[in-house]
């Protein structure tokens, strides 16, 4: 994770191709952010910056919607990361026990990553869309729902025995 | 031209006005947080909700546009509790810390509320915490939890200031208004956010907590920080000494709507360059006995210096005086200079700019480099020849006598030259170098107390009012003239008033009476 940021080549001919489907430079901003987030897995300063000025718009324009949306993150994620949700539904359905249970197990509070590097977890505090599945998390994006403390520790042994298994 | 209906009033506007400004146009305030008429619309606070015949739901005020044959109600019963229902959502996670708060007595959530509040809060849940009073730059102040979210002040550095220092950050009720990580509000403009927030969000460092707003009597100015004349409110200490303030009268300086010259603005430079008014003033006539310059009475520090201005006149004649006037003057102190220096006595050696006086900071705002209020008013009255070649003859001694209005000249080149004057007499407001080595010193009064005229670099003469008395035995300038004549045995009106009405052919009031400034095509001409 370097101090500057720059897309990659394949990623400068994505970023291009983006811009041509907007009328204005800014409007690039969300995929844009999404191009930078893949590429990094989060969003630095120094990206935020590279964006304002691809994009031509003030820094802190970036910032604001960066802290927005809480699909973007401004921190380095583990390999895995989880998005547990406490929106209503999830909450009223046990998303507390999902969070205890994540931080025993990986043994890191909710926007930490373990020493490994493999994993980090956050709350949600804003509703993920899934209420029918209520208490779910997100496992790399991938919907887990209908949480209990067994099924999160299931679920955190299985990922680690497909990275075993090798992929 | 549309022409629709507001509260059972007919109003006709022009195209593509909205309708909280053809509400303002026959004296409906609607209220209004977001809406700000110098930035662009956001439509955040819903406050200005309005009833619209045929629209099924209220309307923002702010982003409408007048249609022929609206018809719109401010006042309905659905308006008035949408009214209220905002500012219940508004103070839901605000602190209700008015005691402490600065914005307290010109705050409008306190305003509004007062009109449409609950007043039986409903709300049990905790409040959202988030940082209070931290200083975001050199003048500024930021209270998150009394923030409202209406964006003013980052429209203000997005669109005017064009610094973009602040943002919104976050989501939900955990939003909040920051500074960008590295930056500091500290764009020339930056005091501009504390009167746009309606609240007491952004707040003034230098005058936290150095006086109740209900305390402050506000007067009609003009800054002098420069040649743009912007318009400004002098606040001041009005019906109570503020104990905390060590004494100072002006208070603060906030800007005076004028759309042909500052808008809502003025720039920091201007808005906290009022501690002259109050600090290192000169506060009684001096005259240096022997060596040292010691307090004296009015009337014999101008005997002296009507009798050394005589003798130099008896001996050398009119070139025996030298004057240099300031632009810092009023128009009507230059015009009683003028018919007493140059009218009267006669007098070849009268200049009025220095040539060596250090530029301001300029932009393509407000900010001009001339850092005198009253440049055109010299040039326009016919003042020319600058302070050098006065400054010369009284060096070589040709000049016996000096009179110096309010300029510094003892630095470098000019303080050379000003040694070797042989009586030098110096009328000004504060104390420096240049007073110091005067024979004589003749406290003047500043803009802030005293009456007249300014001409801006356009040409728009601009009145400023007395909002306080000349400090200590300082006097008016004008008043000081008239008395330096009499003792000439010349007659010469002491009143700016007078001195005006004999200029421009309309009082002063009148002047003002149109609420902006003279513009210079239409203005009565000198
Ligand atoms: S700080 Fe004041 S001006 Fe800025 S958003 Fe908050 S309430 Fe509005």
């Amino acid at each position: 994770m370097s101090a500057s940021f720059e897309f990659t080549p394949e990623n400068k001919k994505r970023f291009e191709e983006i811009l041509r489907r907007y009328p204005t430079k800014r409007a690039a901003m969300l995929p844009s952010l999404h191009l930078t987030q893949e590429q990094e897995g989060y969003i630095s300063p120094e990206a935020e910056q590279y964006i304002a000025d691809l994009l031509e718009v003030p820094v802190v324009d970036v910032r604001e919607v960066v802290s927005f949306y809480t699909m973007f993150t401004r921190n380095p994620l583990g390999k895995h990361h989880i998005r547990v949700c406490e929106s209503l539904s999830c909450w009223v359905r046990g998303s507390d026990e999902v969070k205890e249970t994540l931080e025993k197990e990986l043994g890191v509070e909710s926007g930490g990553i373990t020493e490994d590097g493999e994993y980090s977890w956050e709350v949600i505090p804003d509703c993920l869309g899934a209420c029918e599945l209520a208490p779910m998390l997100q496992l790399d994006g991938y919907f887990e729902g209908n949480l209990t403390r067994e099924k999160v520790v299931e679920l955190l042994k299985k990922q680690a025995a497909s990275k075993t298994s090798g992929k | 031209m549309p022409t629709l209906t507001i509260d059972g009033q007919e109003v006709t506007v022009d195209a593509g006005t909205t309708v909280i400004q053809a509400a303002e146009q026959i004296g409906i305030n609607i209220p209004r947080y977001c809406y700000h008429p110098g930035l662009s619309l956001a439509g955040r606070c819903r406050m200005c909700l309005v009833e619209i015949e045929t629209f099924p739901n209220l309307q923002i005020a702010c982003y409408t546009r007048a249609q022929d044959e609206m018809v719109v109600s401010t006042t309905s019963e659905r308006v008035l509790s949408a009214r209220q229902s905002m500012l219940e959502f508004l103070l839901s996670n605000h602190p209700l810390d008015c005691p402490v708060c600065d914005q307290s007595g010109e705050c409008d959530l306190q305003n509004f509320y007062m009109d449409h509040g609950q007043y039986q809060s409903r709300f049990l849940e905790n409040k959202v915490k988030k940082k209070k009073a931290f200083p975001i730059g050199p003048h500024v102040i930021l209270d998150q939890e009394r923030c409202i979210l209406c964006t003013r002040c980052v429209r203000f550095t997005e669109e005017v200031s064009k610094s973009n220092e602040l943002g919104v950050f976050n989501r939900g009720s955990r939003s909040v208004i920051d500074l960008y990580p590295t930056k500091s509000l500290d764009n020339p403009y930056s005091g501009n956010v504390i009167d746009i927030c309606p609240v007491g969000a952004l707040t003034e460092r230098e005058f936290r907590f150095k006086c109740r707003v209900w305390y402050l009597a506000s007067q009609e100015s003009i800054c002098t920080g420069c040649s743009r004349g912007c318009n400004i409110s002098l606040d001041y200490n009005g019906s109570r000494r503020a104990y905390k303030a060590g004494g100072r009268r002006v208070m603060r300086i906030k800007p005076r709507y004028n759309p042909d010259i500052n808008k809502w603005w003025i720039c920091d430079e201007g808005r906290f360059g009022y501690g002259f008014i109050d600090t290192d003033r000169i506060e009684t006539p001096m005259q240096r006995t022997t060596s040292d310059l010691e307090p004296s009475d009015w009337d014999p520090a101008l005997a002296r210096v009507a009798e050394t201005v005589k003798a130099a006149y008896s001996e050398k004649g009119a070139n025996g005086v030298g004057v240099i006037v300031s632009p810092q003057l009023s128009n009507e102190e230059l015009l009683a200079c003028r018919e007493l220096f140059v009218e009267k006595m006669k007098l070849t050696n009268v200049a009025a700019l220095n040539p060596w006086e250090e530029p301001g900071e300029a932009d393509d705002f407000l900010r001009n480099a001339d850092r005198n209020p009253n440049t055109k008013g010299v040039e326009d009255l016919g003042y020319s020849g600058d302070a050098k070649a006065v400054l010369e003859k009284a060096a070589e001694g040709e000049i016996e006598v000096l009179i110096i209005f309010r300029h510094n000249l003892a630095d470098g080149e000019a303080g050379k030259l000003l040694e070797k004057a042989k009586f030098v007499v110096y009328v000004g407001t504060n104390w420096n170098a240049t007073a110091e080595r005067a024979h004589v010193v003749l406290p003047g009064a500043t803009h802030a107390e005293k009456d007249g005229t300014f001409t801006n670099f356009e040409g728009r003469v601009q009145r400023f009012k007395q909002a306080l008395l000349p400090i200590g035995d300082s006097r008016n300038d004008s008043q000081i003239i008239s008395e330096m004549a009499a003792k000439l045995g010349y007659s010469l009106p002491a009143s700016a008033d007078e001195i005006f009405e004999a200029w421009k052919g309309i009082s002063l009031d009148e002047l003002s009476g149109s609420g902006s400034s003279v513009d210079p095509d239409t203005a009565v001409q000198a």
